[in-house]
């Protein structure tokens, strides 16, 4: 790949929201409506088609395929979790003592380029290296617990909660330009964590309540590496995992999955003029900006998790079976995280790319001041930011991320399907509702990745 | 489970089924050191029949596709 690198100044805005994926819809040849059918036409047709994998041989070969790794030595796991710590560490430094334009500042481009792009990217393409490197993890490990009991019933929604909140924080607060504000936020995130772990120790905590934690560990699920049954390291076929028979048949984890795939949608909605717009119209019958945000965040979720609600439901009638509209819907809803991936590499790898020059000269600059002010020399200090041009052919390769997403997803519910039912006819037939939710969303997110970009109003800087 | 149904039930794990077939083939699959040869034998009987089924639900999805193909076809030209 041919990058040029240019030094131009990235306006603050652009850096959280930024991906050459959007706004793209000016070099569409075809209108709107026919892009969106199109995706909607590719999920359905790829249930189709996956309906003619029947042999039941194929499709547990495929989803049982292993190798066992060779565990890593513990040395580098604890090695991983003090980079992790000295990561945090410099964040937290950088952030309140580094350049106060964020655009500058290496606190934000660790954060939102090298962490929650590149290492949420690592963790479905490779594995969840969160839980090698987290920091807090490894802390939360030495240090005395409570043990306080842990309702039960909450399960993993204050995890969904909490995800939701961390996106609406990041949405109508600066916290990805003002590093000031970032720095803060992780020391307040830190103390939390801890806290929280102290009190129902730390198997529970970072299962459960940690957002960040569980959404590296759920997307780790659709990563080729990962914990086999004994506790070593397992290769298997991306997305295989998603398909093994859930523990049980609870909502929460539903829930979760929902908000992943909420909180990819809805951090992209926000910049779509159809929300300025309607920002704009609400502002002027008095209803507070915040409040729209509020409101939009929180109802959007109950659509998108009432609509994977409803597709159980149906899902139960047209298979004809007396499993549980919960436990079919805990069955399949691991597939979705496979489009939340393929959504989230679609949007982050271009980001990443472009940003990747100007994380290197920030962390650069930050390290050779530090070293400076500690031999006493003189540094000169970051200078003009680059930044990487991508060719325009990277929205395309970005496409097509979002469809192969789709299509695993649609094979891995396939997979879970056959895992289910006794019966090959009842299988497929479970997938019509599940496929029709699929495209739903399918046809959101592109809608949303089709519109231009523009600034969320009504919060921010 | 909905009231007033007659459920069938595995001999091996007790998990309920809306149908006889269901049964044989979950015996057949989840249950295959335990079960009886009889049990195997209709198994295999049963998944063999599950052919014809899965022919017309697999030709209707071919039906679909056609005309998912043919009407993205035209959109295209038409629009393009």
């Amino acid at each position: 790949m041919v990058l040029a690198l240019s030094l131009s100044a990235l306006s603050s805005t652009a850096l959280a929201h930024s991906g050459s994926l959007r706004g793209d819809t000016s070099g569409l040849a075809i209108p709107t409506w026919l892009f969106l059918a199109t995706g909607g036409g590719v999920v359905g047709a790829s249930f189709l088609l996956s309906s003619f994998a029947t042999d039941r041989r194929l499709v547990s070969a495929i989803h049982g395929w292993r190798r066992r790794l060779s565990a890593a030595p513990p040395a580098l796991t604890s090695l991983g979790s003090v980079v992790g710590g000295l990561a945090v560490a410099f964040v937290v430094v950088v952030g309140l003592t580094g350049p106060e334009d964020g655009t500058r500042n290496a606190a934000i481009y660790v954060v939102w380029v090298l962490w929650w792009a590149g290492a949420l990217i690592c963790a479905y393409l490779v594995g969840d290296v969160w839980s090698v490197v987290d920091p807090f993890r490894a802390l939360a490990r030495r240090l005395p617990t409570l043990d306080v009991s842990y309702p039960e019933r909450l399960g993993a929604w204050p995890s969904a909660v909490g995800l939701l909140a961390l996106v609406f924080v990041e949405v109508v607060t600066p916290l990805a330009d003002d590093p000031r504000l970032l720095a803060g936020v992780v020391l307040a995130y830190t103390v939390g964590t801890l806290a929280g772990a102290a009190t129902f120790g730390p198997e529970r905590w970072f299962s459960s309540v940690d957002p960040v934690a569980r959404t590296f560990a759920q997307y780790g699920r659709v990563a080729p590496i990962g914990r086999g049954d004994d506790g070593g390291l397992s290769l298997r076929l991306p997305g295989m995992a998603l398909a093994e028979p859930p523990a049980d048949a609870r909502l929460d984890a539903v829930g979760f999955v929902v908000a992943v795939v909420w909180a990819t949608s809805f951090d992209g909605l926000v910049t779509t003029p159809a929300w300025a717009d309607l920002v704009g119209r609400l502002t002027e019958l008095g209803v507070p900006a915040l409040a729209t945000y509020v409101l939009g965040l929180a109802g959007g979720y109950l659509l998108f998790l009432g609509t994977y609600l409803v597709a159980a439901r149906i899902a139960r009638r047209t298979s004809d079976t007396y499993l549980t509209t919960a436990a079919l819907a805990r069955r399949f809803a691991p597939a979705l995280l496979v489009i939340a991936a393929g959504y989230h590499l679609a949007h982050y790898l271009p980001y990443l790319l472009s940003l990747w020059p100007a994380l290197v000269a920030t962390v650069g600059g930050s390290l050779g001041g530090a070293l400076a002010a500690v031999t006493g020399g003189s540094a000169s200090g970051v200078g003009s930011v680059p930044r990487a041009v991508l060719p325009g052919w990277v929205g395309s390769v970005s496409l097509s991320f979002v469809l192969l997403g789709h299509l695993l997803a649609v094979w891995v519910a396939h997979a879970a399907a056959f895992e289910t039912f006794p019966e090959r006819v009842a299988a497929l037939r479970s997938q019509i509702p599940i496929t029709a939710a699929m495209v739903v969303y399918t046809v959101v997110g592109l809608w949303i990745v089709a519109e231009p970009s523009v600034t969320p109003p009504g919060v921010g800087p | 489970m909905p009231p007033g149904e007659d459920p069938a039930i595995c001999p091996h794990c007790g998990r309920q089924f809306p149908r006889e077939r269901a049964v044989t083939l979950h015996v057949g699959l989840d249950h295959t050191e335990a079960a009886s040869d009889e049990a195997v034998e209709a198994f295999q009987a049963a998944y063999r029949d599950e052919r014809t089924e899965l022919r017309r639900f697999q030709l209707l999805a071919l039906a679909v596709l056609v005309v998912l193909y043919f009407g993205f076809l035209f959109a295209f030209a038409i629009v393009g």
